[in-house]
């Protein structure tokens, strides 16, 4: 008798294994500079003075690691960018689901304008504002102030954006019975519609606060007084004379501990930036 | 509590385009009133109108003598069931039955009460600390129906909730519905497009088509005299067979129709009846025809498709001309495609339609 057809075969596990090799190796790449960072920050600076290639070889030490804690400029400004960070990622998600909000429900005049408006901020990049932006903090007094380092990541055309089209992927059905429930708008958006944004919220308040975390461009033009330095800039402006002062073993180490709090954020909210990397928040 | 529903000559347009044309029903306190009509023909905005969720562009809706067309959603006193049921999906089915009656200050003792009253008459009692996404589909729907129960509302807007599910479900759904409102005694209104549902659930039908009321009557009313050729092809399945005039003319007793593929029929409508030949047609419903016993005369129909539905079979067939009939016959009728059957008439089932669609009923 014949064998019926089998038009469907599953991809066996050796087929998908040089993908697994071509992972392997591209991982080995990204993680080497990391390897060596923290291979050159437990190292001590005389060792290194000899040559980097010691990182391979024992002794190995924390001294670089207590250095901060004892004498470092570093917890200023980790204080700093967590402060930076910390707010322009609340002030994103407020704005941003506010916004969001506004353009997928309610109906005023110019709606449809006004989004394009702020779509258009997606186009325009950062550089091309910077000095009438840089002139504008400077009258109202705003460099070197908090609120100066956090301000201009408020305006999140990206936030405004993945907001509005989450708000408007959530049926309409539920604010109709909310409305039928004799809630108001404030509390259907409240109570109803702001906890269904939650895996949108984590993905936008993931990638803001990364991004905040590691810019770079307008705190160091901003932040010209060492104490307002954020942590990018603080270790930027170390490198310049690590010859002279620290050494690399301890500027190694200061990138490290500088690199931890994103790390940790990262570890905790995994597998909502592997979602959100993926598309799948937004569906 | 239960309240009666006014519509005055309630009309919604979109710009141009006129979704619904001056529309007035009254529907009286604890009456169970089924809006039945084709997709598209404006029965979900004529519920979604009464609920707040569309404004009326002119006319005017009252609730319990109350105008309301003014009123936002939530101070109507109307509760809606959702063909999606519109849970909320972050809320425990607790949670959603008391969300509207703490937004109008209820105290908690009270919403506890009502909750636990109503989760135990729709006995989702064990389902209330659950969210609607560890529910089945007939569970959510009995918990969006609690949430509406919970309000005591003077009136219950159900807007296809039975559609999303399977067929044994939504039977067992249907009868438990009219179970509520025996108990309840509210008046509801019911939007769907099955007829099986409007005709086991509805004290009144409303048969919408086309943006206007085709005719409103109790399902036997609309079943045994439809006002329009919509209706009578809307309700009844299978659907009515009809067959063009030919010819009307003073008959034996009545009037005495030519009809396409069925000759010359003497009726029982009377024969001063008003009616122009062109365009006009005459309808017979499946289950009025019968198959002749062997040996007797009929209308000869040549069998092409035999449905055997178990209690009866349906016999798809085309007659002389090449008109189509379909004959209802008993279940273990010994019927054959492409046999030829001979087929009874009951003139005093006949149903006679005018060339604009109106049934012309004796002396008009």
């Amino acid at each position: 008798m014949r064998e019926p057809e089998v038009t469907y075969k599953p991809e066996s596990l050796t087929a998908s294994r040089p993908l697994l090799w071509g992972a392997a190796v591209l991982s080995l790449i990204m993680m080497a500079p990391v390897a060596w960072l923290v291979g050159l920050s437990i190292k001590s600076n005389q060792d290194l003075m000899m040559g980097t290639d010691s990182v391979f070889r024992f002794p190995y030490t924390l001294v670089n690691y207590l250095n901060i804690l004892h004498s470092s400029q570093v917890f200023g400004w980790l204080l700093n960018s967590v402060i930076v960070a910390t707010g322009h990622t609340l002030g994103v998600l407020v704005l941003s689901s506010l916004a969001g909000y506004g353009f997928a429900r309610l109906e005023f005049p110019f709606r449809r304008t006004v989004f394009v408006i702020v779509l258009f901020g997606l186009a325009v990049p950062e550089q091309a504002v910077i000095i009438a932006r840089h002139q504008m903090f400077s009258w109202l007094n705003l460099h070197n102030t908090y609120l100066g380092l956090m301000l201009p990541g408020f305006s999140s055309a990206f936030g405004v954006f993945l907001m509005t089209q989450f708000f408007r992927a959530i049926p309409k059905d539920i604010d109709e019975a909310a409305l039928l429930d004799n809630a108001s708008q404030f509390r259907i958006f409240w109570k109803i519609m702001l906890p269904l944004t939650l895996p949108a919220q984590a993905t936008l308040g993931i990638f803001t606060f990364l991004g905040a975390w590691n810019d770079y461009w307008w705190p160091l033009i901003s932040a010209t007084r060492k104490e307002m330095y954020t942590l990018t800039i603080g270790i930027a402006s170390s490198q310049t004379n690590f010859a002279q002062s620290e050494g690399l073993g301890f500027l190694a180490a200061q990138a490290v501990f500088a690199s931890l709090p994103a790390i940790i954020v990262y570890l905790i909210f995994q597998r909502h930036i592997v979602t959100a990397v993926s598309g799948g928040a937004v569906k | 509590m239960s309240a009666s529903i006014e519509l005055e000559n309630v009309s919604k347009r979109y710009g141009a385009l006129t979704v619904l044309d001056d529309i007035s029903l009254s529907i009286a306190a604890g009456e169970f009133v089924v809006f039945l009509g084709p997709s598209g023909c404006g029965k979900s905005t004529l519920l979604r109108m009464i609920a707040g969720l569309e404004d009326v562009s002119s006319g005017t809706i009252s609730v319990g003598g109350r105008r309301v067309d003014t009123l936002p959603p939530g101070k109507r006193g109307v509760a809606m069931v959702f063909q999606s049921y519109a849970l909320y999906p972050h809320m425990t089915v607790r949670q959603n039955m008391a969300f509207g009656l703490e937004n109008i200050g209820v105290p908690k003792d009270e919403i506890g009460r009502r909750v636990k009253a109503a989760a135990q008459t729709l006995e989702i009692d064990h389902l209330i600390d659950r969210k609607p996404q560890k529910l089945s589909g007939g569970q959510r729907q009995r918990v969006a129906i609690g949430r509406a129960i919970v309000k005591e509302p003077a009136a219950f807007l159900f807007d296809e909730p039975l559609s999303n599910l399977d067929a044994a479900l939504r039977g067992r759904t249907r009868l438990e519905l009219a179970q509520l409102h025996a108990r309840l005694g509210s008046t509801m209104i019911f939007v769907t497009h099955d007829q099986v549902e409007a005709m086991t659930l509805a004290d009144r039908i409303v048969i919408m088509n086309a943006r206007r009321i085709e005719q409103i009557g109790t399902p036997m009313e609309i079943y045994q005299r439809p006002a329009t050729r919509f209706v009578a092809s809307f309700i009844g399945s299978p659907t009515m067979n009809f067959l063009p005039l030919t010819a009307i003319e003073k008959g034996q007793s009545g009037l005495a129709l030519s009809v396409a593929g069925l000759g010359r029929v003497e009726t029982s409508f009377p024969s001063q009846t008003k009616i122009d030949v062109e365009g006009a047609s005459l309808g017979i419903r499946a289950e009025d025809l019968s198959i002749s016993a062997e040996g007797e005369t009929g209308i000869p129909l040549k069998a092409e498709i035999v449905e055997r539905l178990g209690d009866r079979t349906l016999v798809y067939g085309v007659l002389g001309d090449g008109s189509k009939l379909t004959v209802e016959a008993d279940g273990r009728a010994a019927v054959r495609a492409g046999e030829v059957l001979q087929v009874r008439l009951a003139p005093d089932t006949f149903h006679l339609f005018a060339a604009d669609g109106r049934a012309v009923r004796g002396g008009q």
